[in-house]
């Protein structure tokens, strides 16, 4: 297992929701040595296995939020306090990516630093194909989380 | 509003804001009105499929879901390989069993534990839970990854496995590559007969349906991918009938197809249409376990599907390791099968029920026609009727009681909303 794992969550075809997969496609062919590089369905318990033991985590996945403006990227570090306005209950059957930070929480298996970076959408219908302003975002944050996944990779993982 | 006019509104795939995934109106004390709206990817692959070649399908419609992408793949081969007119040798079938074995252990255990259990025992979910168990989400977790190792060594990896083609696999595992997973999955059956105990000493709301229930039926084994399509009523008939048989209609409500038996009504599909036309086929192991905590012959009460779940991923772990002892390497992982003009269906038993695959190919092998019906569509008109009957004598409820217990009785169903969304949120509001 290496040290640092960098997880695209979504699904290609259901329009921004492949933001967080279009993100790590961008990151594949030049991950520094150490880190993983993977595309993911935001299934929990995987969830759960991928990032822990690990040193640092990235996820990057779309949200949808209430009146916001698609493409706005919001950066979330989680530390010792429980992810703020986590809903209820996410689903009839699914957990969300919270449900997932929380449950680690309290199985004890989080990692030593997990980063998630949420990127808004607008258009969440099954269908191929983003919205501009979030395949603007998604160049933005490929751009950014190479440039930091490789300063961390070089510092062996401090912050 | 009156207590006995009410709005219950489990609302809003919140990634498709707006349209209504469950309403039930009471008024005067009486269900005026239940709607169900699952959003149904299915049918933009149905579109997306044509054109495609026939050796497409299993990568193409394992996207659908991340649960059971397996069940997609499966479903899919059948159905080429029908329309082609090839079978696949035995010891590739048994090892499409294999790999399907992985995908029940993993998307029951999931269910179970983290999904259903929490209702049971008052938790607001499955984070709740594990700080107050957190050595029983451990055995589900634990459960779960031996699934996922399943598909990792079979399929390549846990979600939509790459080593299946069409005819067969890219790869087939050596013995030596099945020694470790067998080990793993002895201690997985241990951990899931712990977890039909466990889960058969809940307590069950009193409700019990009158079901007509469908699910494969074989003379032989309990059935994942093979035999005919039988149904309590008296139904047994090849897959290619399915069609014939069942019907999808379009009700006002919903945007979505209602599955129906032709010239009949709602059906159930999934693990109690399953274990209630199979039981007898399930292995000593998990037919033993079933009789300890008095699982009844035939289940009626939808919310004792937990323990029927549970008694299936016993089984799964029990029937994997079968295949595990008896496998032969195959001399080629796959056989071709020609691109070729015909039509034909496949079915297989998703962990939530019944997948029915049909295509039309041409000459070429191009997809003319896709035709795809998941459980979760199969199910909704019976998920509507459950709740009809299930909110009326429980009228007088306080509607945040009655609303959670309506979110329960659909849960039941561990219906597949996350094929095309990934939340669900809940919505109570007046009448």
């Amino acid at each position: 297992m290496t040290d640092a794992v960098v997880i695209g969550v979504g699904n290609e075809f259901a329009r921004d929701d492949a933001a967080g997969i279009e993100v790590v496609r961008r990151l594949w062919a030049e991950a520094p040595l150490g880190v993983e590089v993977v595309e993911h369905d935001g299934e929990p318990a995987r969830l759960m296995e991928l990032w822990a033991g690990r040193k640092r985590a990235w996820v990057v996945d779309a949200v949808r939020a209430t009146d916001g403006s698609p493409g706005t990227v919001h950066r979330l570090e989680i530390g010792a306090e429980p992810i703020p306005d986590r809903p209820r209950r996410d689903s009839t059957h699914h957990l969300g990516l919270g449900d997932a930070v929380e449950l680690s929480r309290a199985m004890g298996r989080l990692p030593g630093r997990l980063v998630l970076i949420a990127i808004e959408g607008a258009w969440f219908d099954t269908g191929v194909g983003m919205t501009p302003a979030v395949t603007d975002a998604v160049e933005r944050v490929a751009g950014e989380l190479r440039r930091e996944v490789r300063a961390s990779a070089r510092t062996g993982g401090g912050r | 509003m009156t207590h006995r006019d009410r709005t219950l509104h489990v609302a809003a795939l919140a990634r498709v804001e707006g349209e209504g995934a469950m309403l039930v109106r009471l008024e005067g004390g009486r269900v005026a009105e239940v709607q169900l709206n699952i959003y149904e990817p299915p049918r933009f692959f149905e579109a997306f499929l044509r054109g495609r070649g026939h050796t497409e399908p299993p990568d193409i419609t394992a996207r659908i879901c991340g649960i059971c992408p397996v069940a997609y793949q499966m479903s899919a081969c059948r159905a080429v390989e029908a329309a082609a007119g090839v079978e696949v040798p035995e010891q590739i079938h048994r090892l499409r069993r294999l790999l399907y074995c992985g995908e029940w252990i993993e998307s029951h255990a999931l269910h179970i534990y983290l999904l259903h259990a929490p209702d049971f025992l008052g938790y607001h979910g499955a984070v709740e839970m594990a700080k107050d168990h957190r050595e029983i989400v451990e055995r589900g977790l634990g459960l779960k990854k031996v699934g996922n190792e399943v598909l990792e060594l079979i399929g390549g990896r846990a979600i939509h496995p790459i080593n299946v083609r069409v005819g067969g696999f890219y790869r087939a595992p050596t013995h030596r590559e099945l020694g470790p997973l067998a080990a793993n999955l002895e201690r997985a059956r241990e951990a899931a007969l712990e977890t039909v105990r466990w889960v058969a000493g809940f307590d069950f709301p009193h409700f019990e349906q009158d079901y007509e229930t469908v699910s494969l039926v074989h003379p032989d084994v309990y059935p994942i991918l093979e035999g005919q399509i039988g149904s309590s009523g008296g139904l047994d008939v090849a897959v290619a009938e399915y069609e014939e048989h069942f019907e999808e209609v379009h009700v006002p409500h919903s945007t979505a197809l209602h599955a129906r038996i032709r010239g009949g009504g709602a059906y159930l599909a999934g693990p109690i249409a399953r274990y209630n036309l199979n039981r007898d086929r399930l292995s000593p192991l998990a037919l033993q376990a079933a009789r300890e905590v008095g699982l009844e012959r035939e289940v009626r009460n939808p919310f004792r599907s937990i323990i029927v779940r549970a008694v299936e991923t016993l089984y799964a772990c029990d029937e994997a390791l079968r295949l595990i002892e008896g496998y032969e390497e195959p001399d080629e992982p796959f056989v071709e099968v020609p691109a070729r003009a015909g039509t034909g269906a496949g079915a297989t038993e998703a962990p939530r029920g019944l997948l029915y695959h049909r295509y039309v190919t041409d000459e070429e092998g191009l997809i003319r026609e896709a035709k795809i019906v998941p459980p979760t569509s199969q199910n909704q008109a019976q998920i509507e009727d459950d709740l009809r009957r299930f909110v009326e004598p429980r009228i007088e409820m306080d509607t945040e009681r009655l609303t959670w217990e309506c979110e329960q009785a659909i849960r039941n169903y561990d219906p597949c909303i996350s094929c095309a969304t990934h939340f669900l949120t809940l919505e109570v509001r007046g009448g």
